[in-house]
């Protein structure tokens, strides 16, 4: 599973690292630092949480396809 | 408290039957009775998008689509409501030595330029730089709760949810002791003035505010200590030094922008809980819960209300706006909306779609959002852990202001 962000369009909400600061990294001015998340498995469930917990909406989550 | 509703104007052409709604922000009679109660019945009598004939005449955005659509939307939806070259022009006609006017940048300025003025704030206000500012908010907090607690009544709104995001940015300045009276009187003048909108009397204050921080500012660029003035007089803007003008900007923004949005966000929470005794016993129970009662409390009662100025003339969501016009981003609507929140007049901190945009979106979204949650975090823990059960004093009943920032005047709790 992979959480694909738009990071241009970050404004630096962080509500994904108030879900996992581990998946979704900051830089300094609290905006993410990445454009992809891979999510190791067995977390997906938290990385779901934290792309659905952005306020812009900028984060895409795709499901492996079985 | 009853206020005078403020004359209609003309309507212009462009406003048909289907989007005239008449509805007076700061003295709306049922708006002021009880504000998010009319906001929900705004949502079944009123356009998504309307225009009224009050305070001037000005658009009301109140679903969440146009709030959310217009606030990312810089490019169509200004935030400079006198355009920065007007300021400009009109700061250049003042008589040589006459003393800076500040302006609450990087709020009232687009991008490019928003970026550059907002950049050097950034790390100070991140959520790494907050949190180390969390134990101490957390002593301010009980001690003024703890202050409190002997007299088994009192207004919160004065006793706890005023002077803490003041003290904060004491702490945050760094201002030295005897100049901390004369911020503290500018606070609250400020405060009792917050339903006087008059611009000259902003201004007045604001010059007020730079004089007093002056001599601190000067002198923190000789001798840098650990507080914010010093960290952003060694930040650059875009490609120049800081100025001291620009560090009066910063003061005055965050002055205006950081002190009675706290009080009321948090007077609100507060007014809530009182009102709700089980969800008190709840958040005892398991203050694990108290982040996410924060955040449907800022969804429930969302209170502020930025503005943006309509940069061409437009088709937006069906509706014609004409450049020039007057928007207020009505976030209270917003975060109201049905479409959005299913049942939104229910509390309800587990709600499947929690998030909500009482910070805004878009670019200018709040810079002291970090900030402003720990605050009201922390005052609901303190307030939970060391007041027992807590309801409204019947005997005082609670007022409410609208405008920019809505809110309860006082909140008299007793327990
Ligand atoms: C619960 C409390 C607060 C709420 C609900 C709130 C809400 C908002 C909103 C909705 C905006 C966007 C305005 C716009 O789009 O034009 C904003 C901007 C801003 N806020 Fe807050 N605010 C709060 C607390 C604070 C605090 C504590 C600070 C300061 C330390 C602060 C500083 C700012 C600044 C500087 C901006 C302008 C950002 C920009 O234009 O880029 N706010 N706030």
């Amino acid at each position: 599973m992979k959480i694909r962000i738009d990071k241009a369009r970050c404004v630096g909400n962080a509500r994904c690292a108030a879900i996992s600061e581990t998946l979704f990294p900051l830089d300094d001015d609290g905006y993410i630092a990445i454009t992809e998340v891979d999510v190791p498995p067995g977390q997906e469930q938290i990385a779901r949480r934290g792309a659905r917990a952005c306020p812009e909406r900028i984060m895409i989550i795709e499901e492996d396809s079985k | 408290m009853s206020e005078t509703l403020s004359p209609a104007v003309a309507r212009p052409d462009h406003i048909t039957d289907a989007v005239f709604y008449d509805f007076d922000m700061f003295a709306d009679p049922a708006y002021l009775a009880n504000p998010h109660a009319r906001i929900l019945d705004m949502h079944k009598s009123a356009p998504p998008i309307f225009w009224t004939p009050r305070n001037g005449g000005h658009w009301m955005f109140v679903s969440h689509s146009a709030n959310f659509e217009a606030s990312r939307d810089v490019e169509k939806f200004s935030s400079e409501i006198v355009p920065q070259s007007k300021i400009k022009e009109m700061l250049a006609k003042l008589p040589p030595g006459a003393p800076h006017i500040p302006q609450p940048l990087p709020i009232n300025i687009d991008p490019p330029d928003h970026t550059i003025y907002r950049a050097p704030l950034q790390r100070a206000f991140s959520p790494k730089a907050i949190n180390e500012l969390k134990g101490s908010i957390r002593e301010l907090a009980i001690s003024l709760i703890e202050g409190m607690k002997p007299k088994g009544s009192a207004d919160f709104v004065s006793e706890v949810a005023e002077p803490l995001p003041v003290q904060v940015f004491l702490k945050m300045f760094g201002l030295p002791l005897e100049k901390q009276a004369a911020y503290r009187a500018l606070v609250k003048e400020h405060m009792e003035n917050i339903k006087n909108h008059d611009p000259a009397m902003i201004v007045r204050r604001m010059l007020k505010l730079t004089a007093i921080m002056k001599e601190t500012i000067l002198d923190r660029k000789e001798n840098p200590k650990d507080d914010l003035i010093s960290m952003l007089w060694q930040t650059r803007i875009g490609d120049r030094e800081t100025t001291i003008n620009d560090m009066e900007n910063y003061c005055v923004v965050l002055f205006t922008a950081g002190l009675d949005t706290v009080v009321n966000g948090i007077s609100l929470g507060a007014y809530h809980m009182a009102t709700h005794p089980e969800l008190q016993q709840q958040l005892r129970a398991d203050p694990s819960q108290i982040p996410a009662a924060t955040e449907e409390m800022l969804r429930r009662y969302t209170f502020t209300v930025p503005l943006r100025r309509v940069s061409n003339d437009i088709e937006f969501q069906g509706v014609q706006l004409k450049a020039g016009d007057r928007i207020m981003l009505f976030l209270p609507g917003a975060d109201l909306d049905a479409k959005e929140y299913p049942n939104p007049e229910v509390y309800n901190h587990k709600r499947e779609n929690s998030v909500h945009i009482a910070f805004g979106a878009g670019p200018h979204r709040c810079l002291g959002s970090h900030l402003a949650r720990v605050e009201l975090q922390v005052v609901y823990e303190e307030l939970l852990t060391r007041l027992p059960a807590f309801s409204l004093d019947a005997s005082k009943p609670v007022t409410f202001h609208g405008g920019h920032v809505v809110g309860p005047d006082h909140v008299w709790l007793k327990w």
